[in-house]
C-alpha cells in the first residue's frame, strides 16, 4: 500500500489546541465529515470511541493511531492530526500522544486493514519522520514529511 | 541461565497481527524478562514495538516463527503461543 492514497491535505490538521482525549476524536470526526459529507459524524466518532475502549490505540512515543469501521466506505481514509500539547492518552507507554494517525476502514476488510497499519508502521517507526511530522509548523509540512 | 527457545505458531484470528493483538503481545512481552522475537519470512519483529509487529503485516493463516531468549524464556514463550491460539482473547 502507498501511503500517499489514504492521506490528503484536507485529512490533515497541524497543531491543534486541544487538552482532552474525548476532543480530539471530536476533531478527528469533524475533519472526516468535513472531507466526505456522506458520512455520519456521530457513527464515525462512536465507532472510534468504540475501538478506543477496547484497549488504547496510543502505540508508544508519543503516536496514537485510532481506527474505525465505517459500513459502507469505500476506501480507506487517514485523517491525521497533531496536537500543540501532548495530551493524556492512556498510551502503552504512559506517555502522553501529540501525533495522532487515525484511519477509517470498510467494514470486513481484514487484509487491507493490516496493509494500511504496516503501511502506517513503516513511516511511524522512521525517527526522522516522526521527527518532521512533530515540527511541522503546518499541514503541507506533515504531509510532505509522509509522501 | 540464560535460555533460547524457538517455536513456531500459525496465527489464527481473524484480524491477524492488527493493532490490538500487536499491543496485547507489546504488554504481554513486557512481563518477562526474555528477548521475545517474531519472525515471518524474511522479517523480524522484536515482541515489545507495537510499530515493529504491525509491519509484519502477519494475516490469519500465516506463520510466525517466535524466538524467546532470557532466563524466563520458556515461561515467556508458553504465555504467546497461549496468547496466539487464544486469537488474542477475540471472538473469531
Amino acid at each position: 500500500m502507498i501511503i500517499s492514497d489514504i492521506i490528503s491535505l484536507d485529512r490533515t490538521q497541524c497543531s491543534v489546541d486541544c487538552h482532552s482525549k474525548k476532543r480530539i476524536f471530536e476533531i478527528i470526526s469533524e475533519i472526516a465529515i468535513k472531507q466526505n459529507p456522506q458520512l455520519d459524524q456521530n457513527e464515525v466518532l462512536s465507532s472510534l470511541l468504540n475501538r478506543e475502549k477496547m484497549g488504547s490505540t496510543g502505540i508508544g512515543n508519543g503516536i496514537a493511531i485510532p481506527h474505525g469501521r465505517i459500513e459502507g466506505l469505500s476506501q480507506i481514509a487517514a485523517i491525521i492530526v497533531t496536537s500543540d500539547e501532548p495530551i493524556e492518552f492512556d498510551a502503552i507507554d504512559n506517555k502522553p500522544v501529540d501525533i495522532f494517525f487515525a484511519i477509517l476502514v470498510p467494514n470486513e476488510e481484514a487484509e487491507t486493514h493490516l496493509k494500511a497499519l504496516a503501511g502506517i508502521a513503516r513511516k511511524l517507526s522512521d525517527k526522522e519522520i516522526v521527527k518532521a511530522i512533530r515540527n511541522a509548523e503546518n499541514k503541507n509540512q506533515i504531509v510532505a514529511a509522509l509522501a | 541461565m540464560t535460555k533460547r527457545i524457538k517455536q513456531s505458531l500459525t496465527i489464527i484470528n481473524k484480524l491477524g497481527l492488527h493493532a490490538r493483538a500487536a499491543t496485547k503481545l507489546v504488554q504481554l512481552a513486557n512481563t518477562f524478562e526474555a528477548d521475545i522475537l517474531l519472525t515471518q519470512g524474511e522479517n523480524t519483529a522484536p515482541a515489545n514495538s507495537v510499530l515493529a509487529l504491525m509491519m509484519l503485516e502477519s494475516g490469519q493463516g500465516k506463520t510466525i516463527e517466535v524466538t524467546c531468549e532470557g532466563k524466563d524464556a520458556e515461561s515467556a514463550m508458553s504465555a504467546v503461543k497461549e496468547l496466539v491460539q487464544n486469537k488474542f482473547d477475540e471472538e473469531e
